[in-house]
């Protein structure tokens, strides 16, 4: 007798245990708007006053802001499952700037062309974020913050920041027969989506462009002799064999420790590379990347938007588009400027004090941003990106030589996107 | 009369069983056969029949056939340094005690998401104490095509070792005492009384522990996924791998649906196999 009453009590517990465990429904006629974004790393106070601001400018709101991966990948699987099974606990969310078009088309992003005038958009915020949000003249997202590719140097081993990459060479190889542990240019070689970012800028500097009518285009001679300088780099010794197997992370640290020139990243590591106690600390500085013909080559645009989940109820679409205006508002771009280092999509702002005085490596990098190009703005991105990522890779890595690479590329890339 | 009854009576109690295990098993399967004879693209929107058309292009896709080559490549090396390694330990281990058989327990208890990112940082060209240790120039382990593929069998291996060890263990401790004592009397030495009565009378946990651990080393994804997330230029690139960037990374349904279903079968004449093998020993032992 006594087992069965003892296991009715613990299943009883059980039962009550999982319905207090349900989330508790905002009673009334309140709006609950679920915001989904990428940790911000650092005090999480502004951000959160920056929500508070928003509730108490709206009445009758509440913003649950809610967490996703930080790695692009996993917050693009999760938002695929999320949005394409229809249910998930999303109203507003961020977009990663190569996703943008892909969303758009398949119909998960309301139309915010009403609220943010594509015109407007273009006015006032940089060319390549607007490239990215603004498909076929209507708005989808609103550009929130962006980054780009940039190009780190010693000061201490390099008199000034090399304008070729046959002075990029030249610069790493006298650095490094001074130095023999040195390391001469550490760049993101890993499979991933970094990978394409170098090898986009490395098509670009060469004079490429891949995008042509729409239609994505490697096979091309710029292409191949952009992969062919990067395979170069690690055969001729002036990358060591690990940037095969680098992210951001492994380079940073690699260039933190004062063992390497150049360094290819994000401006994110600045912050890092100066903070005290960092090995190259007030020795390091930011230069556009080189170019075959020596003007400042273009860094590939990254960042994020924030987007509205198609199909809300009109009240709720409205609040969401009033949340989105108030997140990418010139005050709440500086607060997240000046708390978290997130370089604003917003041109106006590279010029305020505030911005100068507070955060003024975010500010210098106002010409960088200009520059940013976006990686090709189709659709298709999220479908090849996969397979471009592999023939990268097998380039680099010098599973096949960068020719073939790129035709077996275009070949996976045609079949993806012509098998409609 | 009584037996009739008897097994209707098995029948209906083991009916919710099945009904459960047809629900979690057989149903997604079916699901996936289905999705495999359509062209389903999420973001398009598209979703049309197409019959077998992705297995068509299946048969001509290179990626296909390099991942294939790869997991076969990948459970062969694994499974059989796994058992050759396992076999002394597991005859160590018999004269352990709970403590070192524990101790020699905790690679497989690790998950094996953080095994692997552990080894991730040992190899790390770079960083790794792998190439601290290494005398010479520091090798890319993971960044290398030819070395990437045995840095990741080398994590299996590590990681599941133990478990066929225990396996094997079970099954030495299954064998009796003494028939070995005969074979010591009648002057065998180690060696001989090891080869003609603890093997053959080992080989149904050898081929148990050959049963689950090729059926789990033909999906491999975690280990590397951590470790390579397909290696240079798809190098380490296994069938589930690359079912699972279909799927979830592009989003075509349809085409990664059919790389699952082929998994399936593989996964399926593998175990077959050597369940035939396995009934087959028995067979021969009771006679």
């Amino acid at each position: 007798m006594r087992p069965r009453t003892s296991a009715l009590a613990a299943l009883a517990a059980l039962a009550v245990g999982f319905t207090a465990c349900q989330r508790e429904r905002p009673g009334g006629d309140g709006i609950r708007l679920v915001l989904r974004h990428q940790p911000l790393w650092g005090d999480p106070a502004p951000f959160r006053a920056l929500l508070d601001g928003f509730e108490r400018a709206h009445p009758g709101v509440t913003v649950d802001a809610q967490a996703i991966p930080n790695a692009s990948d996993l917050a693009h699987q999760l938002l695929l499952t999320a949005l394409e099974g229809g249910g998930g606990d999303l109203d507003v969310f961020v977009l990663d700037v190569i996703w943008t078009a892909e969303f758009a088309r398949a119909g998960w992003l309301a139309d915010l062309s009403g609220a943010f005038p594509p015109d407007r958009l273009r006015e006032e915020l940089l060319p390549g974020p607007v490239e990215t949000a603004v498909q076929g003249g209507r708005t989808f997202a609103v550009p929130w913050y962006v980054d780009v590719g940039v190009l780190y140097w010693r000061t201490d081993l390099v008199p000034r920041p090399p304008r070729t990459y046959r002075e990029l060479e030249a610069q790493a190889r006298a650095a490094m027969a001074r130095d023999p542990a040195l390391r001469g240019f550490v760049w993101q070689g890993r499979q991933y989506e970094g990978l394409s970012c170098n090898a986009f800028e490395a098509i670009w500097g060469h004079g490429g462009e891949p995008l042509r009518d729409g239609r994505l285009v490697l096979d091309a001679p710029e292409a191949r002799a952009a992969l062919a300088w990067l395979r170069g780099l690690v055969t001729g010794g002036v990358s060591p064999p690990s940037v095969t197997t680098a992210a951001e992370e492994e380079t940073r640290r690699l260039f933190q420790d004062g063992r390497a020139v150049f360094m290819r990243n994000w401006p994110y590591a600045l912050a890092l590379l100066e903070a005290p106690g960092s090995p190259v600390r007030g020795r390091v500085a930011i230069a556009p990347l080189p170019s075959v013909a020596g003007a400042p080559g273009p860094g590939a645009l990254g960042g994020w938007h924030l987007g509205v989940r198609a199909g809300l109820a009109p009240a709720r679409r409205a609040a969401a588009e009033r949340l989105v205006a108030h997140l990418t508002s010139p005050e709440a771009a500086l607060t997240l400027a000046l708390a978290y280092g997130r370089n604003p999509a917003r041109r106006a702002l590279y010029d305020d004090p505030r911005l100068r005085a507070g955060a003024p490596a975010v500010a210098a990098l106002a010409p960088h941003l200009a520059r940013a190009r976006p990686r090709p703005v189709t659709p298709y991105y999220g479908l090849v990106a996969d397979a471009l990522q592999g023939e990268l890779s097998a380039a680099v890595a010098g599973v096949r030589p960068p020719g073939e690479a790129l035709r077996r590329a275009q070949a996976q890339l045609d079949h993806l996107t012509g098998a409609r | 009369m009584r037996e009739l009854g008897e097994r209707r009576q098995a029948l209906l109690l083991a009916a919710p069983a099945a009904a459960a295990l047809a629900l979690v098993a057989l149903w997604p399967l079916l699901a996936a056969a289905w999705l495999s004879l359509r062209h389903v693209l999420l973001v398009f929107g598209e979703d049309r029949f197409v019959g077998l058309a992705n297995y068509a292009f299946l048969l001509r896709d290179a990626r296909f056939w390099s991942a294939l080559g790869n997991t076969v490549w990948f459970t062969g090396v694994a499974v059989g340094l796994e058992l050759l390694l396992a076999l002394p330990l597991a005859l160590a281990l018999q004269r352990s005690g709970a403590l070192v058989r524990a101790a020699v327990l905790v690679p497989w208890v690790l998950p094996t998401v953080v095994a692997a990112r552990l080894w991730s940082w040992l190899l790390d060209a770079e960083l790794g104490l792998v190439n601290r240790l290494w005398p010479g120039p520091p090798v890319a382990w993971l960044g290398t095509p030819a070395l990437a593929l045995s840095a990741a069998i080398l994590v299996d291996v590590w990681k599941t070792t133990p478990f066929v060890a225990l396996i094997l263990l079970a099954g030495l401790q299954a064998i009796p005492q003494d028939l070995l004592q005969a074979a010591r009397v009648d002057g065998a030495s180690p060696w001989r009384s090891f080869r003609a009565v603890t093997l053959p009378l080992l080989r149904p946990a050898i081929l148990l522990a050959l049963l689950f651990r090729s059926l789990d080393a033909f999906r491999v994804f975690d280990a590397v996924f951590v470790l390579t997330d397909g290696g240079p230029g798809h190098a380490t690139e296994t069938l589930s791998l690359y079912a699972f960037k279909t799927l979830l990374r592009a989003g075509s349904f349809g085409y990664g649906s059919a790389l699952s279903v082929v998994t399936f079968l593989c996964v399926a004449a593998l175990g077959l196999v050597w369940l035939r093998l396995l009934a087959r020993r028995r067979g021969e032992a009771l006679r």
